[in-house]
C-alpha cells in the first residue's frame, strides 16, 4: 500500500530509510540472540521468560526485512503531514542538532544550576533555534516561564524541582 | 433500570463543583491541544499522568475524558482556519472547511463542527451509556485465551489497517513491543534486556516513551522542515445562524453519527476511516455534489460528527474490554493502571463502578462545556493559533521535558527521553506511525500475560488459544476486517484522488 511520492525522496532520504531498515533487522537479531541469556530456572509457566521476546524478536526481524524490500522496489515511506512541516523545503539538519544540543544542556545543567536556569536555557535556545528573534525576546519569556513552573510546582503542587545554586532563595527552593 | 439510577448517581457526583472544574479543565487543556499544531490529547495526557496523580482517581480521569473529547473539537478549528493548503488533505475537514472559510464562510463551517461535534458526540455517549454495561456482562465470562484473541485483534488493526505501510506499522508495533519487553519479567522475576542497569529494571515508563515519541519526536521533526514566517489565519466571516445552514446541516450530522459510532466502536480504522467514509456518502447524497471541494457545508458536518462519534465508540471496548484502539485510548489505560484499576469487565461491577459512571457523566457535561467553548468563545482559540512557531515548540520541548522529570525526578529519565525523542523523529520521517508503538508498549506485556496464564492452564496445548467460541469468532473476524478494510481503502484512495482532481480544478 506504499505509494512513492510524486517526485521521489532524495537521495540522503533514501539512504536513511535503508539504514532504518536494516536497525530494525539489527534489533530483532540482537533480541533473539539477547533472549538466549535471559536464565530460565525451573519454572512452573509452559511458556517462560522467553518464549515472548523470542516473538517480538522474530516480528522485527520480519518486518524489517519487508520494510527492505519495499523500499528496493521503490515504495518509500510515507513523510508525516502536519500542520506546521513544508513538505517543500530541505531537511535542516542543523536546527535539529541545535534542539538535541540545548536538551542535552539540559540534562547537564539541571542538577547542577537547579531547574529553574536549566529549563530557561533550554527554552530560549530551543526558541532562538527556530527562529525567534532578536535573541533576548526568548531569552526573557524562557526565564519568565521557568520562574512561574518553578514557584507552581513547588507551592501549587508540592512537588519541589531542584533548586541549584538558587538553594535557599524563598519561594524557589521549594 | 439498574444502570439508569447508577448513571443518575454518576451526574450527581460529576455534578458536584469540584469535579465540574475539573471537567472544565480539561476540555479547555483538550480544546487549547487540539487547536495548537504539534501537540494531541495522547501527548498531553501523558504529560499530565504525572502531575495528577495527587489527585484521586475519578477526578483526574474526568480531566483525562475532557481532554480526549475537547482534542476532537479544537482540532476541526485548526484545519478550517490555519491557510496551510495540501498539507492537511488527509483531514477530510480541512478540504471543505478551509475552502469555506477562504470564501468568506468560516463562521459557517466552524459552527456546523462544533454543533455537528456536540449532536454526534452526545448521541455517542448515550449509545455508550445503553451499550457498555451489556457488553461488559457478556465480557465477564472471558477467559485469557478471549483476550488474547481480543488483544491480536487490536494489534493487527492498529498497527496493519491504519497507517499507509502496512510493514511499517506492523515494525513500529514491534518497536513498541520491544521497549514493553524492557524490564523485569512479572512472573518470573528475571530481568530482560536491562543491559545491567538498575533504572531500566524497572521498565521504561510509560510517560516517557510517550512524551519521547510524540512531544520530543515531532519537536525534532518540525524543526526539521518548518514553514517559516508568519502564520496565516483565515479571517473568520460570515454569518451561521441561517435557516440554510440548518437544513443543511442536520442531517449529515446524524449520517455522520451513524457511521463513525460503529467504526469507533470496532476497532477497524478509528476516526480516520469514518471520517472518509462519511465524506463519501455525503457527497452521493448531495443534491450539488459539484459544491464538493469548493465549499460544500454538508462535507464538513458529516465527517466532523463522523470523528466525534467515532471517538465516543473507541470507548466502548476501552471501558468495557480494556482493549486501545487509538495511542490515546492506550494511554488513558496507563493511566487507569497507574490508579491500580484495570479496566474491563470488572470496572461496571465492583467497587470502581461509581468511577465508571461519573466518568460516562462528565462526558455529557464536558460535550456541553466544548460547545460553548467552540462557538461563541471561538475568537480566543484563533488567538491561541497565531502563537509564534519558535515559541510554541520550544514550549513543548520545555514541558516535555518537566512532565519526564516530574515522573521520578531522576536525570537518566531524561537521558531516555532524548533517544526515544530522536527515534520519534526518524520514525516520523521515514513513515513509520507513532501509534502502533504505543499500543504495542501498553499492550504488549499484558498480552504476554494472558498468553502464558492460557498456556499455563492448558499445560502447553496452543490449542487452548482457539478453544473458546468467542476467540474463534475474534479470529473470525479480523479475518473479515482485514479483507473488508483493503476494500475500503481501495475506494478510500479512490476517493481521496478525486477530491484531489476537484481541487485543481478550482
Amino acid at each position: 500500500m506504499d505509494t512513492p511520492p510524486p517526485d521521489g525522496p532524495g537521495a540522503a532520504k533514501k539512504i536513511g530509510e535503508y539504514v532504518f531498515g536494516v536497525l530494525v533487522v539489527a534489533l530483532g537479531i540482537f533480541t533473539i540472540v539477547d533472549t538466549g541469556t535471559i536464565s530460565v530456572r525451573n519454572s512452573a509457566n509452559a511458556l517462560g521468560p522467553r518464549a515472548f521476546p523470542y516473538a517480538v524478536g522474530a516480528l522485527l526481524v520480519a518486518t524489517g526485512v519487508a520494510v527492505l524490500i519495499a523500499t528496493v522496489r521503490g515504495r518509500f515511506g510515507e513523510e508525516e503531514e502536519s500542520e506546521d512541516v513544508d513538505a517543500n523545503v530541505k531537511t535542516d539538519w542543523l536546527t535539529v542538532l541545535k534542539l538535541v544540543v540545548f536538551l542535552v544542556a539540559h540534562i547537564l545543567l539541571l542538577d547542577v544550576l537547579g531547574w529553574m536556569i536549566a529549563a530557561a536555557i533550554l527554552f530560549a535556545g530551543a526558541a532562538w533555534s527556530l527562529g525567534a528573534r532578536p535573541w533576548w525576546k526568548p531569552a526573557v519569556v524562557g526565564v519568565v516561564l521557568a520562574v512561574v513552573v518553578q514557584i507552581a510546582f513547588g507551592a501549587g503542587l508540592g512537588l519541589s524541582l531542584p533548586a541549584g545554586i538558587l538553594e535557599g532563595v524563598p519561594l524557589i527552593d521549594g | 433500570m439498574g444502570n439508569f439510577g447508577a448513571l443518575l448517581d454518576g451526574f450527581a457526583t460529576a455534578a458536584q463543583p469540584e469535579y465540574l472544574l475539573y471537567a472544565f479543565i480539561g476540555v479547555t487543556l483538550g480544546t487549547l491541544v487540539g487547536v495548537l499544531p504539534g501537540i494531541g490529547p495522547a501527548m498531553t495526557v501523558a504529560l499530565l499522568l504525572p502531575l495528577t496523580l495527587s489527585l484521586e482517581p475519578t477526578a483526574s480521569l474526568i480531566i483525562f475524558a475532557g481532554i480526549y473529547y475537547g482534542g476532537m473539537y479544537g482540532g476541526s478549528t485548526t484545519s478550517i482556519l490555519l491557510n496551510t493548503p495540501g498539507e492537511s488533505a488527509s483531514i477530510i475537514t480541512a478540504v471543505e472547511g478551509n475552502k469555506m472559510a477562504r470564501a468568506g464562510r468560516g463562521a459557517a463551517a466552524l459552527a456546523t463542527a462544533a454543533i455537528g461535534s456536540f449532536v454526534a458526540g452526545t448521541i455517542a455517549t448515550v449509545l455508550l451509556t445503553l451499550l457498555a454495561p451489556s457488553i461488559a456482562e457478556l465480557a465477564v465470562k472471558l477467559g485469557p485465551a478471549d483476550y488474547v484473541a481480543l488483544m491480536v485483534v487490536a494489534f493487527t488493526t492498529v498497527a496493519a489497517l491504519l497507517g499507509s505501510s502496512m510493514s511499517r506499522g506492523l515494525a513500529s508495533l514491534a518497536l513498541g513491543l520491544f521497549v514493553g519487553l524492557i524490564g523485569t519479567d512479572t512472573l518470573t522475576g528475571q530481568a530482560r534486556f536491562t543491559f545491567g542497569s538498575a533504572t531500566l529494571g524497572d521498565g521504561i515508563d510509560v510517560v516517557i516513551v510517550v512524551v519521547g515519541v510524540f512531544a520530543i519526536g515531532e519537536a525534532f521533526y518540525v524543526a526539521s522542515r518548518l514553514r517559516h514566517g508568519p502564520v496565516h489565519v483565515v479571517p473568520v466571516g460570515g454569518r451561521w445562524n441561517t435557516a440554510d445552514f440548518w437544513k443543511r446541516s442536520w442531517k449529515p450530522w446524524l449520517r455522520g453519527t451513524a457511521i463513525g459510532f460503529p467504526i469507533g466502536t470496532i476497532p477497524a480504522g478509528g476516526a480516520d476511516v469514518s471520517t472518509f467514509l462519511s465524506y463519501a456518502a455525503e457527497k452521493k447524497l448531495s443534491k450539488r455534489p459539484e459544491e464538493f471541494g469548493k465549499g460544500a457545508i454538508e462535507g464538513v458536518a458529516g465527517p466532523e460528527a463522523a470523528n466525534n462519534a467515532a471517538a465516543a465508540g473507541v470507548l466502548v471496548p476501552l471501558l468495557t474490554l480494556g482493549l486501545p484502539t487509538s495511542a490515546t485510548a492506550a494511554i488513558i489505560i496507563a493511566a487507569f493502571q497507574s490508579y491500580g484499576i484495570n479496566p474491563g469487565p470488572m470496572l461496571f461491577q465492583g467497587e470502581n463502578s461509581a468511577l465508571v459512571w461519573a466518568l460516562i457523566a462528565s462526558l455529557y457535561i464536558g460535550n456541553v462545556m466544548l460547545l460553548v467553548l467552540n462557538l461563541p468563545l471561538v475568537k480566543i482559540w484563533v488567538k491561541v493559533l497565531q502563537i509564534p512557531r519558535p515559541y510554541l515548540y520550544a514550549g513543548i520541548l520545555l514541558f516535555g521535558a518537566l512532565g519526564t522529570y516530574a515522573v521520578n525526578f531522576i536525570v537518566d529519565d531524561l537521558v531516555i527521553l532524548l533517544i526515544i525523542g530522536v527515534i520519534g523523529f526518524f520514525m516520523r520521517r521515514h513513515g513509520y506511525p507513532i501509534a502502533p508503538a504505543v499500543v504495542g508498549l501498553i499492550l504488549g506485556p499484558m498480552a504476554e500475560e494472558q498468553l502464558r496464564r492460557t498456556l499455563q492452564i492448558s499445560q502447553g496445548d496452543l490449542g487452548a488459544l482457539v478453544a473458546s467460541p468467542f476467540a474463534i469468532i475474534a479470529y473470525g473476524l479480523l479475518l473479515l476486517v482485514v479483507v473488508g478494510t483493503l476494500v475500503l481503502r481501495f475506494r478510500g484512495n479512490r476517493v481521496a484522488s478525486t477530491s484531489e482532481a476537484a481541487d485543481s480544478n478550482s
